[in-house]
């Protein structure tokens, strides 16, 4: 309770306070952006953390985040481009209740979901952080190298249809975490004898390369076919049988998108799908799903930023990030020396409760940037693309140099953009390849320290029942897109039987 | 088109195959296993070349399948838009030290504005390539203290 108290006391600070706003305000616009999100918000704002203090950073670095997701569904509704894929589901009934004129009503219904999806998720965090925490202790390394395995296991087995992209994704992601000096050993690995390898390639260039110039050289393939359209907004603020059907969505997808929000590699996409169906099947009119049914909006919403707050905790008691997002979140915390993990409850408690009473605060002002500059932000969106793209090519490289102050990285940043974008034409999802970046070198260190060990023996990874657990998991997790073929298969066939009958 | 579709996958097994064979020049440790460095790259290459062989037999099956994303990339001034930036980056490089961030930030953004927004909208082009730089220069430089050349 003491350290709840003195978490609230450190957000309480102006300084504090005004970096939540800031965050959540810039979030909101890079979110908004077409094709950009949460994660290329997060890794094109990092910058601004530079030189700020770690708590501050962290509660910056969060705004952005969850402003972000505020800021897609904004796009969904208005222009049917989400800004990632949590913000899809929000175009199916946001965009239909748009071209009925109705968007100002959409955009107040999804920040006030968003809103209370993200409150009932912070009680959440509340609740399971701490446990979590201290069951994470328990682990070793050979458990801690599992929970990585499995993880990125799951990311990769999550892109359905991508398996072999993503299992090579992440294979090159780990392989470019080896280049530099062997923290056990200090043996030089593909370093080609270029002194500025040898610190290894910095994670977060690969991060701004690919989510920041490979998205916006993707965006350039249809810089010149997006089409301008004038929204009517209408009234903002929904009315009482809206707000009488959407209810009782909202809480029930809150806990859902925490929960998928908390497991390894699921995160905001597959909460707010899941919430979608299941309001779809439990709706007395299903009928009007798609067709711009408030609920059907209003669902996603709350699940997806519940989710954005439920992928926080493995990342803050594991230091296992779950999502792109929270991976390039990671990456920025260890840049500030910030190392989470189930000792960052112990060591400074005042920093994680101060998180996550911002994210309190943080969803108050995000609702209230979100109803009261409704106008603000379409006119934000209105801003031709093709003055933000290059805004944000300018940013990446400012950022760039931030990170080492040297213009060598600038070459390096070039080349993950064009890598970025050839695996988005290709389709190779991005997540597995940041995702084991990041967590890379890690990986290896445990991997090793858990053979050296056990004396070179691999029976160290089945020496408990948290190890045991885990690999099932690791199984059950590559067996994942099989089970849902197999079920897709079975509802197409049953759905040609009752059309034959 | 063609070439893209297999591109990708051959540059995968190129890669694997860089990383494997220079895995096995890493130099061994004096410290503990002397092998110990070389495991994980090895295992990794290997599991990324054989995936990627994979990917090349999958691709090779689909060859004649259209693909609307590779055929955005040469259509219209994608191609072009793509190679401008990436000419203008490097530029940007070479120039950012000896000429100093806000000269070669306004040089850099001011081309690329022209060059992606057009001509036409040259008044927008400036304000914009000024005020962004400058209020950059600023926040970064005196709000957050990084120093810039």
């Amino acid at each position: 309770m003491d350290a709840f108290l003195q978490g609230f006391q450190i957000v309480l600070q102006p300084m504090n306070i005004f970096w939540v706003v800031i965050g959540g305000f810039l979030g909101t616009i890079v979110g908004m952006l077409p094709g950009l999100g949460p994660a290329t918000a997060v890794a094109v704002l990092i910058p601004i953390t530079f030189g700020m203090d770690p708590t501050s950073a962290i509660i910056l670095m969060a705004a952005i985040y969850y402003g972000a997701m505020y800021g897609g569904s904004r796009s969904s509704i208005l222009l049917n481009t989400p800004g990632d894929g949590s913000a899809i589901a929000a175009t199916f009934d946001g965009y239909p209740m748009a071209q009925k004129g109705q968007a100002g009503e959409a955009m107040a219904i999804s920040a006030v979901a968003s809103f209370i999806g993200g409150v009932l998720a912070v009680f959440g965090f509340i609740f399971l952080a701490k446990p979590l925490a201290n069951f994470a202790l328990k682990f070793g390394p050979s458990e801690y190298f599992l929970l990585m395995l499995l993880t990125l296991s799951a990311i990769v087995s999550l892109s359905i249809g991508k398996m072999v992209k993503g299992f090579i994704a992440m294979a090159l992601g780990l392989l470019i975490s080896t280049i530099g000096i062997d923290p056990q050993t200090g043996v030089h690995r593909f370093t080609m004898d270029i002194p500025h390898l040898s610190e290894g390639i910095e994670f977060l260039i690969v991060i701004i390369g690919v989510y920041a110039v490979g998205e916006v050289f993707y965006n350039f393939l249809t810089i010149d076919k997006v089409k301008k359209e004038k929204k009517k907004v209408g009234r903002i603020w929904f009315t009482k049988e809206q707000w009488k059907r959407s209810k009782w969505p909202i809480l029930r997808s809150a806990p859902l998108g925490f929960i998928v929000g908390v497991l390894p590699g699921a995160g905001g996409s597959i909460a707010s799908m899941m919430s979608y169906s299941s309001e779809k099947q439990l709706s007395k009119k299903p009928e009007e799903f798609g067709e711009g049914a408030v609920e059907g909006l209003a669902a996603p919403e709350s699940s997806n930023n519940a989710a954005s707050v439920g992928a926080m905790i493995p990342l803050l008691t594991m230091g296992i990030p779950g999502s792109g997002t929270t991976a390039v979140m990671l990456g920025a915390l260890i840049m500030l020396g910030v190392r989470p993990g189930p000792l960052l409850f112990e060591n400074d408690p005042g920093m994680v409760w101060a998180l996550i009473n911002s994210m309190f605060i943080g969803n108050i002002a995000l609702v209230i940037i979100n109803i009261l500059l409704v106008g603000l932000l379409v006119k934000i969106l209105d801003t031709p693309a093709k003055v933000l793209y290059p805004l944000i090519i300018m940013l990446a490289f400012i950022g760039t140099y931030t990170l080492s102050y040297s213009t060598v990285d600038y070459f390096l940043l070039l080349l993950f953009g064009v890598i970025g974008l050839f695996m988005k034409i290709m389709d190779f999802p991005i997540a597995p390849l940041v995702l084991a970046i990041i967590v890379g070198g890690d990986m290896e260190q445990n991997f090793r320290m858990a053979l050296t060990s056990s004396n070179g023996s691999l029976s160290i990874f089945f020496s408990s029942g948290i190890s045991i657990t885990l690999i099932v998991l690791t199984v059950l997790s590559l067996f994942y897109p099989i089970v849902i073929n197999r079920f897709k298969k079975r509802s197409r066939n049953g759905d040609k039987e009752a059309i034959s009958a | 088109m063609k070439a893209v579709k297999i591109g990708m996958p051959l540059l995968m097994i190129i890669i694997a195959s860089v990383f494997l064979i220079s895995s096995f020049a890493i130099p061994r440790a004096n410290l503990g296993n002397p092998n110990g460095p070389l495991y994980f790259p090895i295992g990794l290459s290997i599991f990324m070349l054989v995936l990627s062989i994979i990917y090349l037999i999958n691709e090779l099956k689909t060859l004649h399948e259209r693909n609307g994303k590779i055929q955005g990339l040469f259509e219209g001034r994608t191609l072009k838009l793509i190679a401008v930036t990436i000419a203008l980056g490097v530029i940007y490089a070479f120039i950012f030290e000896p000429f100093g961030f806000l000269i070669s930030t306004i040089l850099f953004l001011g081309c690329l504005l022209f060059y992606v927004n057009g001509w036409k909208k040259w008044k927008a082009n400036i304000i914009v390539t000024i005020s962004f730089s400058f209020i950059t220069w600023y926040g970064f430089s005196e709000l957050l203290g990084v120093s810039l050349p």
